[in-house]
Formats: structure tokens, sequence, C-alpha cells
């Protein structure tokens, strides 16, 4: 728990700190505003391929929640 | 029909699917001036979840279908116990997902998902004296069963922060999990900076198929709840580059061993035993950035894991996606995976360990894996439908000799396969 706690501290000033290091105004932003900039740019491979890992590997994947287990053999 | 009224009929078609999305994008735009700004890069910094968009509600019905095929190698025979020879896990996927905007500031997604599953699994691991190999029992009937996976999330936009439900269940004939999730999102500075953190909860319950012949000490019903916190922060860095970070922690407590697994201890296979509890810690880092002379985006993501079973893995996932005149998009992958094995994991064990512990799966053993992905994509307008068509492949290898660390004794179990997919979605 304390790595954990260590860790959104480390997360938590680097969102404060974070303001001053981009100047990309709205209308500068047609290129992030792409499909493939997008975290996940197709939703449905996402999930197979985490479930997939998730039921072939121990680790669990980052990036949030939701889902619930299986019985995968 | 002549080649000009068709053409005609089709400009028409496109000028008032044009009409119809200016419209919803007048009636986003309607909610503040920051928002009308944005229509037109609605999609910058998506949340955590990787939806379509963190700072306004899709503007567009959205249909997306998905059919895959996961196949499992057999094991060589050198690796399984003489006459084990026996075809592993196929899984056959159906995927459908749904998403439609719900007035002027919600938007709702629905996610489904069919398995129908196949094949032999591996039972437990034994030394076979004749050959001097440690080797791989198959579980002796063919499993057969279904998987049904049902998500539905509701996501309310306010001016610079998301705020989004979800709750949904998965059920097989020997299994069911309910789960309910929470999640949100604020943006800063001009939206160049996103925090995102979220809950989430699930509460599961194994009812193992008996077998008084086979395995008379079976366990009987089971359950296992597990609760799950994350936090992170994405960065724009430029008008070509973002960064994301994340920090995912996950609690579980109960039932946590395999029913359906054993492991051989002085020679006896006896019912695979895990701790009833796991503390798993996720950090995820992500970058995206574009190259305008390539016309192609680099995805690079690294996961590092931990948890309390004393398992460490490393995750590294890079991507190319090369766009071809915007109608075209081919994705090459490579991902590598090594993790290091359970404290309590063993192939099989000379004694009971002190604690009563004891599990030979493959996925609490040390090893690597290498997989390869190829994607094709492409967009087509037909009429009032922007249609959008899929296709992939991968192929997935795991070897001991591909984790990080030396490995004495592989797991005879280890898994690789081919996945196949096809996909077709509609925006309309």
């Amino acid at each position: 728990m304390s790595r954990l706690a260590a860790l959104l501290l480390l997360l938590g000033l680097a969102a404060t700190s974070l303001p001053g290091c981009a100047s990309v105004r709205p209308w500068e932003r047609e290129i992030l505003s792409r499909r493939d900039m997008a975290w996940e740019p197709d939703a449905l491979e996402a999930q197979r391929r985490n479930h997939i890992y998730f039921s072939k590997e121990a680790a669990l994947a980052g990036g949030g929640g939701g889902g619930g287990g299986c019985g995968c053999n | 029909m002549s080649t000009s009224s068709k053409r005609s009929r089709q400009l028409r078609a496109r000028r008032a699917r044009l009409r119809r999305r200016a419209r919803r994008k007048a009636a986003v735009a309607k909610l503040s001036p920051a928002l009308h700004a944005l229509t037109t890069s609605a999609l910058a910094l998506p949340g955590i979840a990787g939806s379509a968009s963190a700072a306004t509600p899709i503007s567009e019905y959205t249909a997306e279908y998905g059919y895959s095929q996961y196949r499992e190698d057999a094991l060589p025979s050198s690796k399984v116990a003489p006459g084990q020879e026996r075809e592993r896990y196929e899984i056959d996927i159906h995927q459908l997902r749904l998403a439609a905007p719900l007035g002027q500031r919600m938007d709702v997604t629905l996610d489904l998902s069919h398995e129908t599953m196949s094949g032999a699994s591996p039972w437990y691991v034994d030394f076979d004296q004749q050959s001097g190999r440690v080797v791989q029992v198959m579980s002796g009937a063919t499993i057969d069963d279904r998987r049904t996976d049902a998500l539905l999330q509701g996501t309310y936009y306010f001016d610079r922060s998301t705020a989004a439900l979800s709750g949904g269940f998965s059920i097989e004939k020997d299994y069911r999990a309910f789960n309910v999730g929470i999640e949100g999102t604020r943006e800063f500075n001009e939206k160049n900076t996103t925090l995102s953190g979220g809950l989430g909860a699930s509460f599961d319950q194994i009812d193992p198929t008996q077998d008084p012949i086979l395995a008379p000490d079976r366990p009987g019903r089971e359950d296992k709840q597990s609760a799950s916190i994350f936090a992170g922060v994405s960065q724009v860095l430029s008008r070509s580059t973002a960064i994301q970070g994340t920090a995912t922690y996950q609690h579980a407590r109960g039932f946590l061993s395999d029913p359906y697994k054993r492991a051989v201890v002085a020679g006896t296979p006896l019912p695979d035993r895990r701790p009833d509890q796991r503390n798993q810690l996720a950090l995820l880092a992500r970058l995206r950035s574009h190259f305008e002379a390539l016309n192609g985006t680099l995805h690079a993501d690294y996961n590092y894991y931990l948890d309390d079973w004393s398992i460490e893995a490393h995750t590294f996932d890079l991507a190319w996606h090369q766009s071809i005149f915007d109608l075209l998009r081919v994705i090459p992958s490579i991902r590598y995976y090594s993790q290091s094995q359970a404290d309590f994991y063993a192939p099989f064990y000379f004694a009971p360990r002190g604690d009563g512990l004891r599990a030979s799966d493959y996925r609490l053993s040390p090893f690597g894996a290498l997989s390869y992905r190829i994607r094709g994509e492409a967009r087509i307008q037909l009429f009032e439908l922007d249609l959008g068509l899929n296709a992939g492949y991968e192929r997935y290898e795991s070897d001991a000799d591909l984790a990080f660390g030396r490995v004495t004794t592989e797991n005879p179990g280890l898994v690789s396969f081919d996945l196949f997919s096809i996909g077709i979605s509609g925006r309309f």
C-alpha cells in the first residue's frame, strides 16, 4: 500500500506541474483528434485482447477498472 | 440507373448526412463556447478506458460487430504424458458494441460478447520417469462451455469533466460474475491535461462441475470478491504527441484457487490451493505520437505489474498505425511479456509446503511471451452510412527462454495461439 500511496502522490505532483509544459490551443488539435491518436482506437479489439491476456497470464493490465472475472482455463 | 443519376443521389445523401451532423454538433455547441471550439477535435485526449471522447458526448449512433477465432496449439508429444495428446482450447468470440447519444450531455454504450469454448485444458504437471521429463497431464474430457458478457455504461458530460457509471455481468455454466464501476475525468490547462480516476467492484461465484470419479475432492460452490481503484493523468506534449500514466490497484479475496487444476505433492495429485487474498498493482505508461511526413502514428505502451504472490511482470507493446490515403490503415505491432513465478508455485512438490499451498498452473510459472499482430482497416462512405471494415491476425508464443530471468524448469503447459478476427462498424 505504501508503494501505491507514493505513486498516487507522484501522479498528483506530476499533474500539478504539467500545466506549464504544453501550450497546444484548441484550434491546433487536428492531429490529436485523429482516430489513430486515441489511447484505444478500437474498443472491441482492446477488450478481446485484454481478456485473452488476462486469461493466459498472471498480470493485471493497467488502465482502468470495469469488467468482471471469468472461470477461464 | 444511369451513372449521373446514381452520383447525384449519392451527393444528395451525403449533403443530408452532413446537414444532420451539423445540427447535432450545433446542439452540442450550444452548451458552451469552449465546447463549440472543440467540436472539430472532440476526440482529443480520450479517457482512460479509451472511449471516443472525454470532452463531449458522441454525436452519432454507432454499431460495431466483431468475430474472432482463438486457437491454441496442441502441445508437442514431448511435453505431455504418454497418450495425452489432445486439442487444446478453441474459442469462437462474437462481440457487439452499440453506442448512442442520450440528450445533449449524455451517451450510453452497451458491450455484449458471447464465446463458445471447447477443448482440453492442463490438469496437473508430473514427472515422467520413463522419459525423465516434466510433462503435462491434460483434462480427461473435452470441455464445452459458453460465456456471455454484458457491460452497460452511461457517461454524463460537464463542461470540463465527465462522470460515468457502469454495470455488467459475465455468465458461464459454472461461473457468474457481476461488476459495477464509477469513473470520472477532469480537464485542466486548456484541456491539455486530464486527470482520471475510478473505482470498481466484482462479485464472482463459481459452482464447479463435479466429477465424482476423477476428482471426488473438487470444491463445491465458492465465492470471490474484488475491488479496484485507478488514477491517471494524460498530458498533451505537442500538436502531435500525448502521454498517459495510470496506476491501478486491485484487492481480491475469497476462493482464488482453480477448482479444475491439481498439483502433484509427493507423487499424489491434490487439489490446487492458493492464498485467499491477492493484492495487485499495475502501472501503465502510454505514448501516442503522429509523424506527419509518414502519415503514421506510433503507439508505445509499457505495463509494470507487481502482486503479493511475488509475481512481477513487464509488458511492452509497440504498434505503428500507417494511414494510406486516409481510407486504409495498416497496423503492424509487436508485444513482449515476461513474468516471474508465484512464490508458492512449483511444477510439482517433493513434500507438502508448510502453509499447505500448491499450484502447478502455467499461468503462475515463470515465462515470457512474444506476439506479432497485423491488422487492416478500411473506411467506406455508403450513402448515409460511414462504414468501417477490419481484419486482423495475431500469433502468440510463450516460452520459459523468453523470460527476463533464468528459468530452471519450464512449465510444459505454456500456451501458444493464433487469433483471427474480422469486424464491421457503422456510424449513422
